[in-house]
């Protein structure tokens, strides 16, 4: 037999609880990107493969390739930094959320989004440090990459990586990927992997799960 | 809503570059003009950002989202504790515009936006950019999270820096739920900069330990909505009486805030 529940009972305990701090998934598993920022070559077929798949209006941009230049004659460098979400190990976006649109999956840490729950308070996009969240316009709603969550379930990889021809853009267990185990062409053999580059946000505040071999000029001291 | 689209991208499409062109190029000459740059927009007030912005203040959330769900129906585990009040709304407008905001804050746009060339993927890019050592802004962001946001949204070091005995969710009731059993007596000069409020901060605390809800007031920011995992490094201003040496974890901190966010001393 089914115990009637006190109904005060259940609003004070709720009251207790959610007024609690977050704590963020620990997922068995952490899929997260990986790009080399010297061989890019900055042709932007991955944010518009990304664009594409999304049916995304000029504006919002889920993937981005940045053009970093820089120097002095004859001293002079030119790379490329390609992100996306980095599906982070603790999120800043998912707290903020009022309506629990944003949520992280416990079987691969993807950090997913129904957009059709988000009434476009955009905290998300202020609290993320790297600009995942974009602001749909026409919408008024807030979107982002889920790594093509549905391509992942079907054992397919994100649209962004299946466009790279120049294979510098890949997925992968992020700690085997920050620990140079994972078998991937982004990373060639006396590549040199590491967590950030130069004038990107600090890891420490999110942990994202992303991985770069980074341009000389692009390393953090 | 209705407002122009065109200055709601972070870079003029090239149909409104197009449209613009024919129009005297006044898009063009707004986007490049000196208040979104160094040093014109350190002293650009609200106004001058709002004339071409409007929209980051008059814009508010969708009354429900696409699939039903009510804005006035949802409230997230932050926005249940006693100083939240108001409905449902946009971040800027809760930053800057709420009434508790108002109180307890002093934001202005150039708080967090120190501009840049809006080229520039990242700093130091070209001859007349910001240095690259400038921490103005990052990678795909207008701001730096690390010099704005972590100041409210860190985590509060419980047990590292205040030695209490576990984060302080946990051991709050040891404390009768309250910063001020310990803070009434330590480190009592707080929050004086320009960005807040300090006296309006200081009252509601006082109120807050009346109404047994202090640990809302300072927890709000103090950690409660620690959106970051780590604490922001506070600039470390020894108060009167302190001893001289500094201890280990405040080695790497800066003795006073800002530059930009001091406050003007009293004349005697």
């Amino acid at each position: 037999m089914t115990k009637k529940l006190d109904m005060k009972e259940v609003k004070v305990a709720l009251e207790r609880k959610v007024a609690q701090t977050y704590e963020p998934v620990k997922p068995a598993m952490q899929f997260g990107f990986v790009h080399n920022n010297v061989d890019c070559i900055g042709c932007r077929a991955c944010e518009i493969a990304c664009k594409d798949k999304n049916g995304l209006a000029p504006g919002p941009r889920f993937r981005r390739v940045m053009y970093v230049e820089g120097g002095t004659f004859p001293d002079v460098f030119a790379y490329k930094v390609n992100m996306s979400c980095n599906h982070c190990a603790e999120p800043a976006c998912l707290p903020t959320c009022p309506t629990g649109a944003i949520w992280k999956r416990e079987k691969d840490g993807i950090v997913d989004i129904d957009s059709t729950l988000c009434i476009g308070c955009r905290k998300c996009e202020a609290a993320c440090p790297y600009g995942a969240p974009q602001w749909n316009v026409q919408e008024q709603i807030i979107q982002k990459c889920n790594l093509c969550v549905d391509e992942i379930d079907a054992g397919r990889k994100p649209y962004c990586v299946m466009a790279c021809m120049m294979r510098v853009l890949d997925i992968g267990p992020i700690d085997k990927l920050w620990a140079g185990q994972h078998q991937t062409k982004a990373v060639g053999p006396n590549d040199k992997i590491v967590r950030q580059v130069k004038n990107m946000a600090s890891p420490e505040l999110t942990k994202p799960s992303i991985a770069f071999v980074p341009h000389s000029k692009g390393k953090v001291e | 809503m209705a407002t122009s689209p065109v200055l709601r991208s972070r870079w003029p499409t090239p149909k409104a570059v197009a449209v613009d062109a024919e129009n005297g190029g006044k898009l063009l000459r707004a986007t490049y003009s000196p208040l979104h740059f160094k040093p014109a927009i350190e002293s650009a007030s609200d106004a001058q950002c709002l004339a071409c912005h409007k929209e980051v203040l008059e814009d508010k959330p969708r009354v429900a989202s696409p699939a039903g769900v009510k804005a006035a129906d949802s409230l997230a585990w932050y926005q249940r504790t006693s100083t939240y009040s108001g409905d449902q709304d946009t971040f800027h407008r809760r930053h800057l515009t709420t009434p508790l905001a108002k109180k307890l804050m002093n934001l202005k746009c150039n708080t967090c936006h120190q501009g840049h060339d809006p080229r520039e993927e990242a700093p130091g890019s070209s001859a007349t950019a910001a240095p690259q050592s400038d921490n103005a802004f990052t990678l795909r962001k207008q701001v730096n999270p690390e010099t704005t946001c972590l100041k409210c949204h860190g985590q509060m070091p419980a047990k590292e820096i205040m030695g209490l005995p576990g984060p302080w969710h946990e051991v709050k009731e040891m404390f009768q739920n309250d910063c001020l059993t310990c803070h009434a007596a330590i480190r009592t000069k707080r929050h004086q900069v320009t960005y807040l409020n300090a006296e309006a901060i200081e009252a509601m605390a006082v109120a807050g330990k009346e109404s047994k809800t202090a640990d809302d007031v300072c927890y709000g920011c103090h950690g409660g909505r620690s959106w970051y995992r780590i604490a922001y490094p506070y600039a470390r201003n020894a108060w009167p009486g302190m001893g001289d040496i500094t201890p280990e974890w405040a080695l790497q901190r800066p003795q006073h805030s800002e530059s930009r966010f001091l406050k003007a001393e009293p004349k005697p």
